[in-house]
């Protein structure tokens, strides 16, 4: 028994050492990477739309960097201790994280102390337009009659979202504001109960995106007026866009991957080839459209113009929804 | 018919009942372990499904949604932990079933409850899916709020021994609930800028603390003075006896789980709760809930495996999620290709009766796991209290860590087991406010919800049908209660002077 307590000893000695080795050698010479497990945080819980991207980007990942890749989630305080564990991981390139439109509408809000410029995005994956839906028998079947009929029953029409300072929330209010109209803004826990309540009913309207209204849509039980993208949905190419429609209105969520600030340049560029290089896996597209989730890839430079971009027209949207002052 | 039929000769295939079984089991320790849960198991299991077969993913999906129904109500019997909320209810009367050295029988009539309430689930979404779901559609802000006061009105019944002692343990948890985002405008409540509780207090450590870490440190009071627990399992059926009891039970319970199970938002924890309401209510011997009735772990059971069967209903015929799991369960069609929804019936019938015909052998396999694994769970009360302790306190601060990655939570998990601890040390039931931790979110979300959309107007009481039954119903049932507590005052005062109950009541052990 001594024997073998020397032996684990003398064997975790030693790798630690070559561990220390790897290391040293990293600085000077052509980077190794990655060498070990990466851990890739959501911030969102496991089955939702986020977890299921990052999960199926990660495992086109892996074959490419020969290394596993966990995906853990770190939840709570809407999004807030995710990316929070993002910006405090170690940046050494073995902590990953997929950031989402809250990084953007949690800080104006006074909720955390970060913003975007906290982190080091690496790419854009997704962005997913908010569409006006509506039920299949409502009374108006363009958007142009919706808000007719908007502007004719001020304040009356009742459009659900997924909660208060949600992406959808400030979609609508986006829409409200650009086309001159008001809406009854109807908070919801998450985008799946405002669409259940559509389908029985009980409020006129949802603004979230066309992916959670997908098999309502198909299913011929509601319909969608208009998307706010700047093209049309490949999902739905006879619904037109906000802009087709004469009205400057694109919004909508994002999802894309960031780094701990920090992370050495070799690594960030060795992540954003391999999730460049997995991003273009026919398997991975084909599970994203069948998941209704838009492709939208940007890399590191327009995406960090876009956070920058974001942030800014989510601020002034807040401010204009009363959410803050 | 003939379409269910030849469903059933591919689900018989042994691919796809390997699969069904190996969800079940896996379901059924996920279940049994406090923190995990058939959600997080179904959501990571999803990612792997992606290249099989619709049945066999299928099939192995509701394998572990049913076997986690079932497996949290082991450790809810043998050490008070729920393994799952909807495994709450079973431990204010399985648990004291344990105690007394009839873990075997609790056992027992749990597994056949859960069979049975599976299957009345899985009965009533082949028959009646089409009905059901247009039912469940009518359900709004309005007639949630109205379900969330009835389901508190069913508080008295859970209070154990003083109305008065329930009533402020679940105002308490209704106090809790108000912790967190405001549901309407989003601004924070009593949080002291910890974004950890922006959520409100989270649920499975609020759980884990205050059932199973408050055990510990009560069994830790009398580590020494211990009694060996008898934990034989002599049968895996429940005596005949048991079962003519608790038969009417089960197949009320399995219908007011599967009903409350098809209503989107509303799940297994609250069809659990308000079996157990209505089961003390029509029992002859409502003085035995609390301390060990049989009924008391029937209902629930039946109740909460009904639920899995009625969350599948407005899954498939209208493409609307009943609870998280058929959320997750959505997403999983949809990569398959298949788009559940009205058109589903017409356009996939098959493909609808397989996932009919797999439920009902995830059902067997259900039965078949339990029973294999009865004995062994048993065991588990008999070890030696010293070694048992550390172990389930081990466990509860694992378990509340992983359901969100999150050191608070461990901390919050603490907190509420010394919480725990001080309430059962003073006499103060744990349920309700467990009860209105669930229900008070829904009540307030609700209520303040319908409020926007009607412009501040009260009348659904009246000109809303379902919440007019179910607001009358609630005030029903108060009455009801009110008067059956005094029957169980006067039953209990009986009892007591005849000698039964005293070993519970003796000591300084809570009655609960």
């Amino acid at each position: 028994m001594k024997k073998f307590w020397s032996f684990l000893l003398v064997a975790v000695l030693c790798m630690s050492l070559l561990a220390g080795c790897g290391g040293g050698a990293a600085v000077d010479e052509e980077i190794d990477y990655p060498t070990a497990t990466i851990t890739a945080i959501c911030p969102w819980s496991a089955g939702g739309g986020t977890d299921t991207f990052l999960r199926a980007i990660c495992a086109a990942t892996e074959p490419i960097l020969g290394q596993t890749i966990t995906v853990s989630n770190t939840t709570g305080g809407g999004g807030a201790t995710g990316h929070g564990a993002i910006i405090a991981a170690e940046p050494d390139g073995y902590t990953i994280g997929m950031i989402t439109f809250e990084l953007n509408s949690l800080p104006p809000q006074g909720l955390v102390e970060f913003t975007y410029e906290d982190l080091d995005p690496l790419l854009r994956l997704n962005m997913d337009a908010a569409a006006i839906t509506v039920p299949i028998d409502a009374p108006y079947d363009t958007l142009e009659a919706f808000l007719e009929y908007c502007k004719a029953h001020p304040g009356e029409v009742t459009v659900g979202n997924a909660g208060p300072g949600s992406v959808w929330h400030l979609a609508a209010g986006v829409a409200e504001q650009e086309c001159g109209v008001t809406f009854n803004h109807i908070p919801y826990d998450g985008a799946a109960p405002a669409v259940t309540d559509l389908a029985g009913g009980h409020i006129d309207a949802v603004a979230v995106s066309s992916a959670e209204v997908l098999s309502q849509v198909k299913a011929g039980t509601m319909k969608i007026l208009a998307v706010m993208a700047e093209e049309r949905n490949p999902n739905f190419p006879e619904v037109p866009t906000f802009t087709e429609e004469g009205y400057n209105v694109v919004f909508g969520t994002w999802r894309g991957l960031a780094v701990p600030t920090g992370t050495p340049d070799e690594i960030k560029a060795i992540l954003v080839e391999a999730f460049t290089e997995a991003y273009e896996d026919a398997d991975f597209q084909e599970l994203a459209t069948s998941l209704g989730l838009g492709l939208a890839y940007q890399n590191t430079e327009d995406f960090k113009a876009f956070l920058a971009e974001n942030a800014a027209s989510v601020e002034n949207t807040m401010k204009t929804l009363g959410l803050i002052e | 018919m003939d379409g269910l039929l030849q469903s059933f000769a591919a689900v018989t295939q042994p691919d796809v009942i390997l699969a069904i079984f190996i969800g079940v089991a896996g379901g059924t320790v996920l279940g049994a372990l406090p923190g995990l849960t058939a959600t997080m198991g179904v959501a990571l299991l999803v990612p792997f499904t992606f290249g099989m077969d619709l049945i066999n993913s299928m099939g192995m999906l509701l394998g572990i949604f049913l076997g986690a129904m079932y497996g949290g109500s082991i450790p809810a019997i043998l050490i008070r932990t729920p393994g799952t909320p909807a495994a709450a209810a079973t431990a204010m009367d399985g648990y004291p079933m344990g105690q007394r050295g009839e873990a075997g029988r609790a056992l027992s009539m749990s597994l056949i409850s859960s069979v049975s309430g599976s299957f009345i689930g899985v009965a009533v979404m082949i028959f009646l899916s089409p009905q059901i779901s247009k039912f469940a559609l009518k359900f709004s802000s309005a007639e949630f709020f109205s379900l969330a006061v009835f389901g508190l009105s069913i508080i008295i019944a859970i209070s154990g021994n003083s109305i008065s002692k329930g009533l402020m343990a679940a105002f308490f948890g209704l106090l809790l609930s108000t912790i967190g985002s405001d549901p309407i405008n989003g601004l924070p409540r009593f949080i002291f800028g910890r974004m950890e509780l922006y959520e409100g207090p989270p649920f499975i450590p609020t759980l884990i603390g205050l059932f199973a870490v408050s055990e510990v440190l009560a069994g830790a009071e009398k580590i020494i003075s211990a009694k060996k627990i008898n934990a034989k399992v002599d049968r895996i059926l429940p005596a005949r006896k048991d079962f003519i009891k608790c038969f009417p039970t089960i197949i009320k319970s399995g219908l007011i789980g599967c009903f409350i199970g098809a209503i989107p938002g509303a799940g297994g924890d609250i069809a659990a709760f308000v079996a157990y309401g209505e089961a003390k209510r029509s029992s002859k011997t409502p003085e035995d809930f609390g301390h060990g009735a049989i009924e008391g772990v029937a209902a629930p059971e039946a109740a909460n495996n009904g639920c899995a069967g009625g969350a599948m209903i407005p899954l498939l015929s209208l493409g609307v999620p009943g609870d998280a799991v058929t959320a997750i369960l959505l997403g999983a069609l949809t990569m398959q290709g298949l788009q559940p929804g009205p058109l589903m019936y017409l356009e996939h019938l098959p493909d609808v009766h397989n996932i009919f015909a797999a439920m009902i052998v995830g059902c067997f396999c259900v039965f078949i796991v339990g029973a294999l694994g009865m004995k062994v769970f048993a065991r588990v009360i008999s070890i030696d209290k010293k070694l048992l302790l550390p172990c389930i306190m081990i466990l509860s601060l694992v378990g509340s860590y992983s359901m969100r990655n999150n050191i608070v939570d461990v901390y919050i998990t603490i907190i509420f087991g010394i919480i725990g601890y001080l309430f059962q040390k003073y006499h103060y039931p744990l349920s309700p406010i467990l009860l209105a931790l669930i229900l008070g979110p829904m009540a307030e979300r609700n209520l303040r919800r319908y409020l926007v959309i009607s412009s501040g107007n009260f009348d659904f009481i009246y000109t809303r049908p379902i919440c007019t039954v179910l607001l009358l119903a609630a005030v029903a049932s108060l009455i009801i209660s009110l008067l059956n507590q005094r029957k169980i005052t006067r039953n209990l005062a009986k009892a007591e002077a005849e000698g039964r109950y005293r070993d519970e009541f003796g000591s300084d052990e809570a009655p609960r």
